[in-house]
């Protein structure tokens, strides 16, 4: 539990207040175990909200804004319990430490996993309503009236009777006098006016002008530039390099080695990359260098018919396949994939004696400090983080790999501010990637056709285990690559399924949109699709018979069904193109999506018409924004589907920009319609879910206008 | 030194003649809005208008804008405010990441100079920027909301 206390009496420094002294009302939400003391003796804790005498709120967001939202549905949760006017807001990204890790019983911080509004929905809440609590009582002190005479309105505090008001900015520095109220009534649902409303955005307008600031538009004086070459084949090291070869050319200062490679740092990026260009080095490979995604492959299919690890068992899956009346069977698989946020990866660093400042894009402010520390060896209360918008994230700034390179130089040139960016082709090839993975479906029906039995075998590696493999219970079962595949709520009898753990090292890898969803739902619905017409039912209509019992996943795919007008047949549109529509019903994030592809095949062209989306996330916080992550989760996994994959020989990638690992145009955009089912059950994700089921239904209308089922990704590798 | 004027605008720069307008207009000249994503000239983030004509940056030499006049994202708006295509994108909501949108919205504004009343397919088909994000149909709904107000300002 969390509990609040006022901050007001501290000097702590409100980051993004004009002053931290008078005036300025500061409430923070203490953690237990958490709160440390300064050197004056004072308690330092977390602060979220800032009032100041002008009626400005700040808001210090410990989650990062890379697109999904959460710079508008997080501080707008707080400002519905505070009252607060969202056009006086001002969202700024806290600083890190422990006092910002509002996660999971306090224990940690991060921006990912879709859980940036489930996590923090009833904390905000909290924050909001005590400060308004807060106001309130410094307001009705100064009538002398009971607080309970007095309500708000958005940024006002008045007096019901007298109609007397004040203004938040006037009150500020009373209610900065006061105790922190408990257990504070939050209000309830019929009269939120922001909460579960298309709220607008709180950076659409910079986002319009180009004021808005993202890593790699940092600006220090005194900036120098790097720019990086790592090693092409992953495990691979520097051998050798010439840098008298550049170091007289224009602007150059220096050439540098970093972890895996080499840089050169010149005033000018243009000038570091060309320098780097003829940089003439050489690099030891290491041992992966006779790595390939073929070869590899081939390992991850002999691996399906060993037996694994156990992770799903319901019944006697064996008995039954071996007593069906019919069994199908299909191996799937799917291809590394990589990020491609808009924006390369690059950070900005300065390391003084005993300060370092570190501009990062970042999934997570302590993971930056983590690494910055390491590297200086400067105590974390030295280093400054600050996190700008990030151009896309995904899952890939999780990882510090471009951060540890920028605090390396910058170490070496202390007191010289120095940016690392990379070129879309150093961002292509040292992705941590989704990994690859396949898959072994085999299902058994009666002799009716009703399914008896299910049996799973995936084989791949995660990212969890590689990455935190302290998230894992047990370490031999690492959900993060089988995720989406067993436990699905299909009604069938009999359950196996089973891990058999790949590893893929050298290979890096690392959390992509969806996780392990997003190949898993590729395989278990398009097996469902071919289970149906197995038995020659319509896809809809079997899932629905395995719904009985799944009233909240049968209404979500109703719904698709239904704003699609869903259509079993194949039909000719008055061009005579074929037309069909594929359905895919998956939950992933705590929410559960079912879409619905009408898919056109113009002389061999394949074309997105639409896709219906429904989509149980509980409660949308914010509809707009629920909406709009439906349909970039979907963008984000058509492009995967239709043409995405890394692939790998002698040790590295192959691909390196978007002629080579095209991503989703314009031109190849359907249309979407999107309905939000408020089910009130518990808050799900919204950044992710979107993701997984599109592949599927696309591919399951593929099939039936072709006939040609489709097991691996992506659909450019095939003719139709 | 060269001489480029960028939004009306002079500045000296200090740079080679090969080096791609889009890193004289980020680095030396400081304006930012202009975005690097690919440097092939492929997915559009650092459209700028050269002499009123729709160009990716990172694909033009430096040496070859000076006597040109360069318009960025910067430039867009006039005294009067906004360009209505930059309050058509707020009104949408249509920026996520967003790192894409500036790139965007100068190839909305050289679409809609070559022809105010775009039909949805030509939309479609002269949008060609990519955005990682997703938000093409917004972008499409908010090239139509700007294109009907300048229908309306005619
Ligand atoms: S950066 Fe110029 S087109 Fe991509
Ligand atoms: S808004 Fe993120 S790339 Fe377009």
């Amino acid at each position: 539990m969390s509990t609040l206390s006022n901050l007001s009496m501290t000097r702590r420094q409100f980051l993004g207040t004009a002053a931290a002294g008078a005036g300025v009302f500061v409430l923070g939400i203490s953690l237990p175990g958490c709160a440390k003391v300064d050197e004056q003796g004072e308690g330092v804790i977390n602060a979220f909200i800032g009032i100041d005498e002008n009626g400005v709120v700040t808001f210090q967001n410990p989650f990062i804004e890379m697109g999904q939202g959460t710079y508008t549905s997080i501080p707008a949760i707080m400002a519905e319990e505070l009252d607060a006017d969202m056009a006086m807001l001002k969202v700024v990204q806290a600083p890190h430490g422990p006092e910002y890790r509002i996660m999971f019983n306090n224990t940690t911080r991060f921006t990912g996993g879709s859980f940036s509004v489930r996590s923090s929905y009833m904390t905000m809440r909290k924050a909001g309503a005590t400060a308004r609590a807060m106001l309130i009582k410094a307001a009705a002190d100064t009538w002398r009236v009971p607080p309970g005479e007095c309500t708000t309105e958005p940024g006002v505090v008045i007096h019901r009777e007298s109609g007397k008001k004040l203004t938040y900015g006037e009150l500020a520095p009373l209610a900065a006098k006061l105790n922190i109220p408990a257990d504070v009534p939050l209000k309830d649902h019929a009269s939120f006016r922001l909460i579960g409303k298309p709220v607008k955005r709180t950076d659409n307008r910079v986002k319009a002008t180009g004021e808005a600031e993202f890593g790699i538009d940092i600006k220090v004086d005194g900036l120098l530039y790097a720019a990086v070459k790592q090693s092409p084949v992953f495990g691979g090291s520097v051998q050798s390099y010439d840098q008298d070869a550049v170091l007289k050319m224009p602007g150059v200062v220096a050439v540098e080695e970093i972890p895996n490679g080499v840089a050169v740092i010149a005033d000018q990026y243009w000038r570091a990359k060309k320098a780097l260009e003829q940089l003439p080095v050489t690099f030891d490979e290491g041992d992966n260098a006779d790595f390939s995604s073929k070869s590899y492959l081939e390992k991850l299919k002999a691996a399906l018919n060993e037996s694994g690890v156990r992770v799903e068992n319901v019944g006697d899956a064996d008995k039954a396949l071996s007593e069906a009346a019919k069994t199908i069977e299909a191996v799937y698989h799917a291809p590394f994939l990589a990020h491609q946020t808009m924006e390369p990866m690059n950070c900005t660093a300065l390391v003084t004696k005993d300060h370092c400042k570190v501009w990062a894009p970042n999934q997570g402010a302590d993971f930056v400090a983590k690494v910055a520390a390491e590297i200086t060896g400067l105590k974390l209360d030295t280093i400054e983080v600050i996190t700008p918008f990030l151009g896309g994230g995904f899952g890939r700034r999780f990882i510090m790999d471009y951060t540890a390179q920028a605090v390396t130089l910058a170490k070496k040139h202390p007191g010289r501010p120095i940016k690392v960016i990379w070129t879309r082709e150093e961002d292509t090839q040292h992705d941590h990637y989704r990994p690859m993975t396949a898959a072994k479906y085999r299902a058994g029906f009666d002799a009716q056709g009703n399914p008896l039995a299910i049996q799973i075998t995936t084989a791949g590696e995660g990212p969890s285990g590689r990455l935190n493999p302290e998230f894992l219970e047990d370490p031999a079962i690492d959900e993060s690559i089988f995720e989406g595949g067993p436990h699905q709520p299909y009604g069938i009898p009999n359950k196996r399924a089973e891990l058999v753990n790949v590893p893929v090292k050298p290979l890096p890898i690392g959390y992509w949109r969806s996780v392990g969803n997003s190949q898993n739902a590729f395989f278990k619905e398009s097996f469902i699709d071919e289970m149906s017409h197995a038995v020659s039912a319509d896809p809809v209509e079997f899932r629905r018979n395995l719904l009985t019992e799944q009233p909240r996943f049968k209404k979500v795919l109703d719904t698709a069904a239904g704003m699609a007008n869903w259509k079993s047949e194949v039909w000719q549109d008055e061009n005579g193109i074929k037309h069909a529509m594929g359905v895919a019903l998956h939950e992933s994030f705590g929410s559960i999506v079912a879409q619905v592809a009408e898919v056109a095949l113009d002389d061999g062209d394949i074309r997105v018409v639409r896709v219906w989306c429904a989509v149980d996330c509980g409660f949308a916080v914010n509809p707009a924004i629920v909406k709009m992550q439906m349909e970039s989760g979907i963008v984000f996994g058509l492009s995967a589907a239709w043409s995405e994959e890394i692939t790998l020989e002698k040790g590295r990638v192959m691909q390196s920009n978007f002629h080579d690992y095209p991503i989703l145009r314009p031109d190849q955009m359907p249309d979407v319609e999107v309905e939000i089912i408020n089910s009130g059950e518990p808050l799900g994700g919204i950044g992710e879910p979107g993701t997984p089921p599109i592949a599927p239904a696309v591919c399951n209308a593929l099939f039936k206008l072709t006939g040609q089922r489709v097991r691996s990704l992506p659909l450019s590798q095939y003719t139709f | 030194m060269t001489t480029l004027m960028i939004n009306g605008k002079q500045y000296e720069l200090d740079a080679e003649d090969d080096m791609p307008l889009l890193w004289a207009i980020r680095d030396i000249a400081g304006l930012t809005g202009t975005k690097f994503g690919c440097g092939i000239g492929m997915c559009g983030a650092c459209s700028i208008h050269l002499d009123g004509e729709l160009v990716r940056s990172c694909m033009i030499p430096f040496g070859a804008a000076k006597d040109k006049a360069i318009t960025t994202i910067e430039g867009l708006a006039t005294e009067e405010g906004l360009h209505p295509l930059q309050q058509a994108w707020i009104d949408k909501d249509v920026s996520q990441c967003g790192y894409c949108q500036p790139g965007q919205i100068m190839a909305a504004a050289a679409l809609l100079r070559e022809n105010p009343n775009p039909s949805e397919d030509e939309i479609r088909t002269k949008m060609t920027n990519y955005c990682r994000c997703g938000t093409y149909l917004q972008i499409f709904e908010a090239v139509k909301q700007a294109a009907q107000f300048h229908g309306e300002q005619s």
